[in-house]
């Protein structure tokens, strides 16, 4: 690996430092400035019947009668040193809390992923090599569709359909296999469409190369030039779409979550929004921005050893136009 | 010893006579839970699914929210020191007999014997006071808080003996007795009292002594009940004392409502909690079982801000009074489970009085009452005063979800005796924050309120005793002041009879208070398998004398 690749490498490394450090400040700055709280919520509803006295006393035995800046740095600096302190609406540890959802979403985020990326590879293959009379064209019509149609309303017509009409699953046992099954399937295929339309636009591309057609005369299987020789080049962009994904897995996760019952990282979320609990929220959105950023980067610096036409930006070897887009945390690996 | 040699040194004979005695062993320990046959084929066992919308925030006994979803929960692992029924009759639970001093500033609660938590500690005489002492006071500095609604007036309990709580109070507090039998008054074991809050938060570490403990639970996801079988102090008012006779009860969060009822409908659950009154004709007719039990409290209705004009004008007041049409708001929002409202508390509520005549519809008069204030109707049929419209701007309440749908009927019903009704929904923590009685451009703040005993009334209306004075009357209203302190000091329910219903007439005859329906905060949509459930007076069911068929 040669110097420029490092130089790419710790570049974007220390961007994403930035970009963690950054929508750790950001998340703890918006949910400060609404207003409210889940204490004085609880403490203000009328019907708990607290005096004036008894709310400023539990409001400071909190801290939240401290200035922000206070707040945002005592938060920190626990981030920092992995505390990530007390949920203000659970009462229970915010690691506790996030460690008891974690398992449920990865299990159906990695499920939706899997889905996403068997109906993408299905629906490129149909595209290519299913003869006009049978579908062809409408096949290039599914991503449109897959992405026209909410996951909540997929979600809802599997759970009728199989969990109540042909009792393939209990609603009340959301983790089951067959209910995170079909809530993969909720999920995935939202997803599908936008992998299926990079893939369908690449092999498009590439089955119009001369070494396609030099394969074909050679008289090659459809599925054999298809997996041997279109699938490997079409796929390279294929990366970098799925690792963008992962923040829409993350985010449709808790729609789906709501629908199926499942109880993860989005119906965790969803609570503290609703509640404004700021140490859950700023772990969770913390945690997301690890998450998406590492997978970027993992993708980003893959993308050039994988193929190595691809040129380093923010080298040496940077090219004029090239500047315009050096802000965008993602994606910095292009195709020539 | 291994597996093999254990193998090796068992004959044949002790293998037949360790068979025949595990055997026999089997016969009597089944013969002792055998199912007993009740009356209509119902027997012990069973587990019951209930499907909620919300599992609720904290553990923490006291600070969960009053009306809450944990209530579920809490009435079945704790018990109370009194039972109160769906009609505010208040019987012995935990507290066999009680008396008070003349004046009722002392009480004395005698309490049952071998009652214990489920840790194993007994609930005694110093279990009884430590629990009254952190209603009162809480451990505010360590997040632990006191129980909003527990008598401020309380000075301290002490244990004379055993089974025997003395309680003083500062004043008069004729409200004691039955705030014991409110949700939020749970008798928890001194042991988890005295863990720090984050274990208390934990509700698989808290012990009651009630017919189920905690057997597993998930924040935001489920809990699940399972019956001890050692249960033998329940409130003899529910016709049974004895250990529970369902096995099991899971509380499962289904967020989406369609969801929880359709489960009901296909058998994959017992319960759904909270569906939408439309649905209730259709679901009854299926042969589920619906209830919609009245909780002991206020209506559901309007305080209105009498610092906000036009609301300081007593006609204007009582022009909105009669200017609601309640029968159309139950006949079309509702269904006839719902009850009109007749005086701003609940029907059921001990002291409630029936206020009718001051509710009824009359939009003639209505109209009158707004021409004798000087509102005169403009052209395009709202009327004004000085140049300004007359205005009112309704703020939903986010936790009743029919508010709105009534906010808009309502908004037509004034609209056509010439008044320009806003709507505005703001979500739960922005309506708390910005929507309080009595507060700067809330002119009708939305109640919805359960309350055990009608004695607390008078002083939440105004701003005595840290009241929250609904009205932002202040001290201004002698005759409302009047009433409040006659009430607070009265020393028997007899002698305080006579004055709720003085202050129920006032009230809604000056126009403080405006009720719209009686409320319906719980919905129950059941399984017919399950049968004799119980509804307490903060309407939420228990399961502890229910059984399902097969």
């Amino acid at each position: 690996m040669s110097k420029a690749y490092f130089d790419y490498a710790g570049k974007r490394l220390l961007q994403a430092i930035v970009v963690i450090l950054l929508s750790y400040v950001f998340t703890f700055v918006v949910v400060s400035i609404l207003p409210g709280d889940p204490i004085t919520n609880v403490l203000n509803n009328p019907q708990n019947g607290f005096t004036p006295d008894e709310i400023k006393e539990i409001i400071a035995a909190q801290g939240l009668d401290k200035p922000i800046s206070v707040q945002l740095w005592n938060a920190f600096s626990g981030f920092v040193t992995g505390d990530l302190g007390l949920s203000m609406r659970t009462n229970r540890p915010v690691a506790t809390l996030i460690g008891e959802v974690l398992p449920s979403t990865l299990v159906l985020a990695s499920a939706g992923l899997a889905v996403a990326l068997f109906l993408a590879a299905i629906i490129a293959y149909g595209t290519q090599f299913l003869p006009r009379r049978f579908g062809q064209g409408l096949l290039r019509g599914f991503p449109s569709l897959f992405l026209s149609v909410p996951n909540f309303v997929i979600g809802l017509v599997l759970i009728h359909l199989f969990g109540f009409q042909l009792g393939v699953f209990r609603v009340i046992e959301p983790d089951s296999f067959w209910a995170t099954l079909f809530a993969a399937i909720a999920l995935g295929i939202p997803i599908s469409a936008q992998i299926a339309e990079v893939l369908v636009a690449n092999l498009d591309h590439e089955s119009g190369q001369d070494y396609a057609a030099v394969a074909r005369g050679r008289g090659l299987g459809r599925t054999r030039l298809f997996v041997m020789h279109l699938l490997k080049p079409s796929s390279l962009p294929v990366i970098t779409v799925v690792a963008l994904t992962i923040g829409e897995l993350l985010g449709g996760s808790l729609i789906t979550e709501a629908v199926f019952g499942r109880n993860g990282l989005g119906s965790l979320v969803q609570r503290s929004v609703s509640t404004q609990d700021l140490p859950v929220l700023q772990a969770v959105v913390s945690l997301a921005a690890v998450v998406f950023v590492v997978v970027n980067l993992i993708a980003d610096l893959t993308y050039p050893l994988l193929d190595p036409r691809v040129k380093l930006l923010g080298t040496q070897q940077r090219r004029p136009t090239a500047a315009d887009d050096s802000s965008l945390p993602i994606s910095k690996a292009v195709t020539p | 010893m291994n597996d093999r040699s254990f193998h090796l040194h068992f004959s044949r004979r002790r293998l037949l006579t360790a068979t025949s005695a595990l055997a026999f062993a089997a016969l009597v320990a089944t013969a002792g839970v055998t199912p007993a046959l009740g009356e209509d084929g119902a027997h012990d066992g069973g587990d019951v699914v209930f499907l909620i919308d919300s599992l609720g925030d904290t553990w923490i006994p006291n600070n969960s929210a009053i009306s809450s979803f944990q209530g579920h929960i809490w009435g079945h692992v704790t018990d109370k020191l009194l039972y109160v029924d769906a009609d505010g009759k208040v019987s012995p639970w935990i507290a066999e007999r009680w008396e008070q001093n003349d004046n009722a500033t002392e009480f004395t609660l005698h309490l049952k014997t071998g009652v214990t938590f489920s840790d194993g500690s007994p609930l005694d005489a110093p279990a009884v006071v430590a629990n009254l002492d952190i209603w009162y006071a809480g451990r505010k500095s360590e997040g632990i808080n006191p129980i909003g609604l527990f008598p401020k007036t309380y000075d301290h309990a002490e244990a004379v003996d055993a089974t025997t709580v003395k309680v003083f109070f500062k004043k008069p507090t004729l409200g004691f007795i039955p705030t014991l039998g409110y949700h939020g008054s749970i008798l928890i074991s001194p042991k988890t009292l005295a863990s720090p809050a984050s274990a208390q938060a934990d509700l698989g570490k808290t012990s009651g002594s009630g017919p189920y403990v905690v057997e597993s639970w998930k924040e935001g996801d489920y809990v699940k009940l399972v019956k001890r079988q050692d249960y033998n102090w329940g409130p003899a008012a529910v016709g049974q004392t004895g250990p529970a006779h369902l096995d099991t009860i899971t509380y499962k969060l289904v967020s989406e409502p369609s969801l929880r009822v359709a489960a009901v409908q296909s058998g994959q659950a017992d319960v759904a909690y909270n569906a939408s009154p439309q649905e209730l004709e259709s679901l009854k007719s299926e042969g589920l079982t619906v209830a919609t039990p009245r909780y002991l409290g206020f209506v559901n209705g309007w305080a209105i801000n009498t610092k906000l004009a036009p609301y300081d004008d007593v006609k204007v007041r009582q022009a909105l009074q009669a200017g609601i049409n309640r029968q159309e708001i139950v006949d079309t929002v509702y269904t006839p489970d719902w009850k009109l409202a007749t005086s701003f508390i609940q029907s059921n509520v001990p002291g409630a009085t029936d206020q009718s005549a001051l509710l009824a519809y009359n939009p003639e008069k209505a109209e009158k009452l707004l021409d004798e204030a000087g509102w005169k109707k403009g052209s395009n049929g709202i009327r004004v005063k000085d140049g300004k419209p007359l205005s009112l701007t309704l703020n939903s309440n986010p936790y009743l979800a029919t508010s709105k749908s009534i906010d808009e009927l309502i908004s037509q019903q004034l609209g056509k005796i010439g008044w320009k009704v806003d709507i505005r929904a703001y979500d739960v923590v922005t309506y708390g924050q910005k929507v309080k009685y009595g507060g700067a451009g809330v002119p009708a703040y939305e109640v919805t309120r359960s309350f055990i005993d009608a004695g607390t009334v008078a002083s939440i209306l105004t701003n005595a005793n840290n009241g929250e004075n609904w009205f932002a009357l202040d001290e201004s209203d002698k005759a409302l002041n009047d009433l409040r302190d006659k009430i607070a000091g009265a020393g028997s329910i007899d002698a305080r009879k006579p004055l709720l219903d003085e202050l129920q007439k006032y009230v809604l005859d000056q126009g403080y208070f405006i009720p719209r329906t009686q409320i319906v905060q719980r919905i129950y949509v059941q399984s017919p398998k399950l049968k004799g459930e119980v509804y307490n007076g903060v309407a939420y069911a228990s399961y502890y004398t229910a059984t399902k068929s097969e």
